[in-house]
């Protein structure tokens, strides 16, 4: 340690926003991490995932210049080569088919100043709104759902709330693994005496420590919101006095569950009615209760209908508006609400100003100087189907792998290869950078200043402790060299800061916020502005954004796939506490990787053994799309007939195999369940990676390969 | 042993840094670089990390290899000194001697260290350093020199030769004896004021007697999430994993801080792991800190009594909460 300094941050994983310090060496590279005692959220503590930090940055393996394709692989290149080939392939696309043949994927694990540079940078310079990130498949169902019932799609209440709460419901999220310091609050709270349920087809930590379990079928939320709530009207412990005073809808609510009895729907939800009837009498008598919810809300064709779902139950029991209530989203990444904020996303200019809204076209056009294009843009599972169509050609990408992340793998590929442009900026070498016709080093967390605005919407501030590894740029600073090159001067900055005041001036939630004071506060939460110059900690205390929140009944939607005959096991997707996203980050730590062998499928002993698999079996599983070969844990986590993939590991990606049947209104994919058919591999054959699977059924149909 | 009466701690603290890189902890809880001209106000307690990982870092090179000769990559730090060390820290470090005692890396670094301990007048959060007798007064043979804070000065003890060395050059008065039975009567106080701590004693008794169901351990278990903070701040624990890493010369060889909480810890290239159950590792842990087995080894209990793992434990499983459970269930 000697010859080391600590510099204060933010931890780059989940979204719940750690406070960490980064012990930097003598040789400026970060050798340690430590846990903020005084931060407000964390106070002291942080995950696997936050303590090895340090490997997850570490230059050993990260790219240090710009790459371009050749015919016999990458070259190193100069940022001069890389730009220029970078300019024409654009220009060239622009010019041929305009701009909405090109298209930006913006990474929620970069910071608000990268997010709002790379959709200034669509929108000012490319002159398209084809924007978009990963936010898509986790919680864009949130954003469209609560939007509609509450007026505003984030976390209602915040983390510090879960002291108050009496009653914490955690539905379809696993939040001491993916989460893992605010589920560790949730325990805090049940060994102080909240009453803890959990609502999930696997038996989780939080599921193992709860008051009640409700191991539901995956794909029936809505059928159990409905049900409870049928049972809350029966009973009359809807709190009517909120209903009337603060929302409409209420009596077409409790008409459109008056044939939704638990008696009625419970096998249909997989649990005895009378747990049905145990969550409706706990949560609708509660003193204050708290919802959270997570990917199994979210991840379905019915996502944005199961956020409503949510909504309707919590705002019946009037549990809104108070500390340690609500209807609260648990975000995955550590800036993807910020991404959201910023206006990365097709349909919206930073702080949601609606792209089809004339008046903010004209306040935006008017900002920046430039006419800003008003037709939505493509979502970014819409550029890989327009790529497909061959009328999306050119895709600058940063800090995402959707090649390991996004469903249906093999329609990712495909889509891929027909771009005549493809730029990511990466840490290191991923799937998707492979694919790549420009790759270029991408700054770290550690190596920029910027803010993460945390999923209980806290912007906090990021701060340089090295400087970046080899010739790796912050991502505002290479979009921005990118768009001078193209002539336009709208990405000149001249530090981070300088790009947070010029967002914080058109961001209405953040337009209260400056970095000396986000200094002062440990962040500040939005909405934060004139009325509310310190941040807002809770959300619709008296009004909601759209006045009366709206109560809107939602009924039953089928899974698009279920099990049958050829595919007669349900695959859902799950994470894990010591792995992130893609996994580009987290696999770099020996001790992480140590944790997990490559890739895993979790299964039920009962499954296994009809199966003839033991614990490691080596499996292939295939689905309607793909097809992949890992190993078997036995394990009675899941129910019989549920198998259960981590997306984490690129060698056996789950998205070989999982569905891309989408949530119409928020274009989710149904990530969270399709059906497969699992089966051993002969004794002594080793589980092949994908990439190993994929050369060598190249040029014949993988759905014909043996497995 | 020689005690002084120091004025002005900014005098020490000039005279160490005119040959030591000088340390310090402040109000942020963390270690810091201070000039040693212009030096910061001390700040006594408990800093979030221990000194450990000033000796046993937390992740260095081990050696090298380049295909035909095998290279040590000691480290070779500057002097240096940490001003403010705990009571509790100090026994920690004392423990990791013990262990360390052949280890050429943290001993590189421990010869140019010079320990200046910080006696605590009042009890830290989750602290309870006297019933495992590793406060709040400085134990004897763990520092080089000894800080106690009065009211018109400091009470400056040199506690072994290297610490005596180190005041050469600086003119200092010696103590009255007033000083020393201040120094008493503070520690003594200190002492009283810490909370009722009955379930430690009876925590230890029982785990060491084992009358621990194993339903409990089980329980426990679930509330560990693997995530190594109580072994990363855990001023005692000193397990480490290596890795070897090829460029493309040479073969490099890394330590780093392990955790005997991880999955992996014991996992065996065949899958077979002796701990494979998060309860057993739990169980493991705290008698690794409180077993009569390792006393006699080490001569004490790998507890100090810091009080960190009661912190930065998400799944609420800290010393304090642990052994509070063994007591009432």
């Amino acid at each position: 340690m000697p010859g080391q300094q600590s510099v204060q941050t933010i931890c780059p994983f989940c979204g719940v926003g750690c406070g960490m310090n980064l012990l930097v060496d003598h040789q400026e590279s970060v050798v340690g991490v430590s846990p903020q005692s005084d931060h407000p959220i964390s106070k002291g503590k942080l995950c696997a995932k936050g303590w090895s930090t340090p490997f997850a940055i570490e230059p050993g393996d990260r790219l240090k210049h710009p790459l371009i394709r050749t015919p016999n692989g990458f070259r190193a290149a100069s940022w001069e080569e890389a730009l220029e080939v970078i300019c024409f392939g654009l220009e060239d696309i622009i010019t041929r088919l305009g701009p909405d043949a090109v298209g930006v994927i913006s990474s929620a694990r970069a910071s608000n100043e990268d997010n709002y540079a790379a959709q200034k940078f669509a929108r000012a310079v490319l002159g398209t709104n084809n924007v978009d990130h990963c936010a898509r498949i986790c919680h864009s169902p949130t954003v469209a759902g609560l939007k509609q019932t509450l007026g505003s799609g984030a976390m209602t209440n915040s983390a510090a709330d879960i002291d108050q709460a009496d009653v914490i419901v955690v539905w379809g999220s696993d939040a001491t693994e993916n989460h893992a310091i605010l589920g560790g609050h949730i325990i805090e709270a049940k060994l102080r005496g909240a009453t803890l349920i959990v609502v999930d087809p696997r038996r989780t930590r939080l599921a193992k420590l709860a008051d009640l379990h409700l191991q539901v079928r995956s794909g029936s939320n809505i059928l159990l919101a409905n049900a409870l709530l049928h049972e809350i009207y029966r009973h009359g412990w809807q709190d009517q006095a909120f209903l009337d005073a603060r929302c409409e809808g209420a009596e077409a609510l409790a008409e459109a569950v008056a044939d939704c009895s638990p008696s009625r729907l419970s096998e249909a939800i997989g649990v005895p009615a009378s747990q049905i009837q145990t969550l409706a009498r706990i949560y609708g008598q509660a003193g204050n209760a708290m919802i959270f919810y997570g990917m199994g809300i979210t991840q379905f064709v019915s996502g944005t209908f199961n956020v409503m779902a949510l909504a309707n139950l919590a705002l019946s029991c009037g549990q809104m508006g108070r500390p340690g209530t609500g209807v609260n989203p648990l975000r995955g990444q550590n800036n993807v609400q910020g991404a959201c904020d910023m206006g990365c996303l097709p349909n919206v200019y930073p702080g949601y100003q609606d792209v089809a809204d004339p008046a903010a076209r004209q306040r935006i056009s008017d900002y920046w100087q430039c006419l800003v294009p008003n037709r939505t843009g493509l979502t970014s599972m819409g550029m890989t189907r327009a790529a497909l169509r061959g009328v999306f050609k050119g895709m600058i990408l940063f800090g995402e792998d959707p090649v390991v992340t996004d469903p249906d793998q093999n329609e990712v590929l495909a889509s891929l290869k027909a771009l005549d442009l493809l730029v990511v900026a990466e840490l290191t070498m991923t799937e998707t950078a492979s694919h790549a016709h420009v790759v270029l080093p991408a700054a770290s967390f550690a190596e920029k200043n910027g803010t993460f605005t945390n999923c209980e919407r806290r912007v906090q501030l990021v701060h340089q402790a090295i400087p970046p590894v080899g010739e790796s740029r912050g991502d505002w600073q290479w979009l921005g060299a990118i768009a001078r090159r193209l002539g336009s001067k709208a990405l000149d900055w001249t530090d981070s800061q300088a790009v947070f005041d010029e967002m914080a001036a058109i961001t209405p939630n953040y337009s209260g916020m400056t970095y000396p004071k986000l200094a002062r506060h440990h962040g500040l939460q939005w909405p934060c502005n004139e009325t509310a110059p310190d941040g807002t900690a809770l959300l619709h205390q008296t009004s909601f954004p759209i006045g009366r929140a709206r109560l809107i009944p939602v009924h039953h939607v089928d899974i698009d796939e279920p099990a049958d005959g050829d595919y007669p096991l349900q695959l859902t997707t799950n994470r894990l506490h010591f792995h992130y996203g893609c996994g580009s980050m987290s696999r770099k730590s020996p001790l992480l990787e140590r944790e997990t062998p490559d890739g895993i499928l979790f299964i039920n002993p009962l499954d296994a053994q009809s199966l003839g698999l033991r614990d490691h079996s080596a499996v292939g599983v295939r689905s309607r799309r793909g097809y992949l070969e890992t190993r078997a844990i036995l394990t009675d986590d899941l129910p019989p007939g549920l198998v259960s993939m981590p997306y984490h590991f690129h060698e056996a990606p789950s998205n070989q195999l999982t569905n891309r049947a989408m949530d119409p209104i928020s274009k989710m994919p149904e990530l969270k369940v399709c059906a497969v058919r699992v089966c051993p591999l002969p004794e002594g054959q080793q589980p092949r990676p994908i990439q190993a699977i994929l050369a060598q059924t190249s040029g014949s149909d993988p759905q014909e390969t043996s497995g | 042993m020689m005690a002084y009466f120091l004025t002005d701690l900014a005098e020490l603290t000039r005279h160490l840094g005119r040959t030591r890189q000088i340390w310090q902890h402040d109000a942020r809880q963390d270690w810091f670089q201070t000039d040693a001209t212009t030096p910061s106000p001390l700040v006594a307690g408990r800093p979030a990390r221990s000194a450990k990982g000033f000796f046993f870092a937390e992740q260095e090179h081990v050696f090298e290899f380049d295909g035909r000769y095998f290279r040590e990559t000691l480290p070779r730090p500057k002097p240096f000194a940490l001003i403010g060390v705990s009571s509790c820290d100090l026994v920690a470090l004392a423990y990791q001697d013990q262990f360390f005692a052949d280890d050429p890396h943290y001993q590189a670094r421990r010869q140019q260290g010079l320990l200046v301990g910080l006696e605590c007048t009042t009890p830290c959060t989750h602290g309870f350093c006297p019933t495992v007798d590793a406060g709040p007064g400085a134990r004897a043979g763990t520092a080089d020199l000894v800080l106690h804070p009065l009211d018109d000065g400091w009470l400056l003890t040199a506690t072994s030769t290297q610490g005596e060395d180190s005041l050469r050059g600086l003119s200092l008065a010696a103590a009255s004896e007033c000083a020393q039975q201040l120094r008493d009567k503070q520690l003594a106080d200190c002492e009283q004021q810490f909370p009722d701590d009955h379930h430690i004693v009876e925590g230890a008794r029982r785990l060491n007697a084992g009358e621990i169901a194993e339903d409990l351990w089980q329980h426990l278990g679930i509330q560990c999430l693997s995530c190594s903070g109580c072994t990363s701040l855990c001023p005692t624990c000193s397990c480490y994993g290596v890795q070897d890493q090829s460029s493309e010369q040479t073969i490099s060889r890394r330590r780093f801080w392990d955790s005997c909480l991880y999955d992996g810890f014991q996992r065996e290239a065949s899958q077979h792991n002796p701990s494979a159950d998060a309860g057993a590792r739990v169980q493991r842990f705290w008698y690794h800190k409180f077993s009569d087995d390792f006393r006699q080894d080490f001569g004490r209990y790998g507890c100090v009594g810091c009080g960190r793992c009661e912190v930065t434990c998400p799944g609420v499983i800290g010393v304090h909460s642990v052994m509070k459970r063994i007591c009432h269930e």
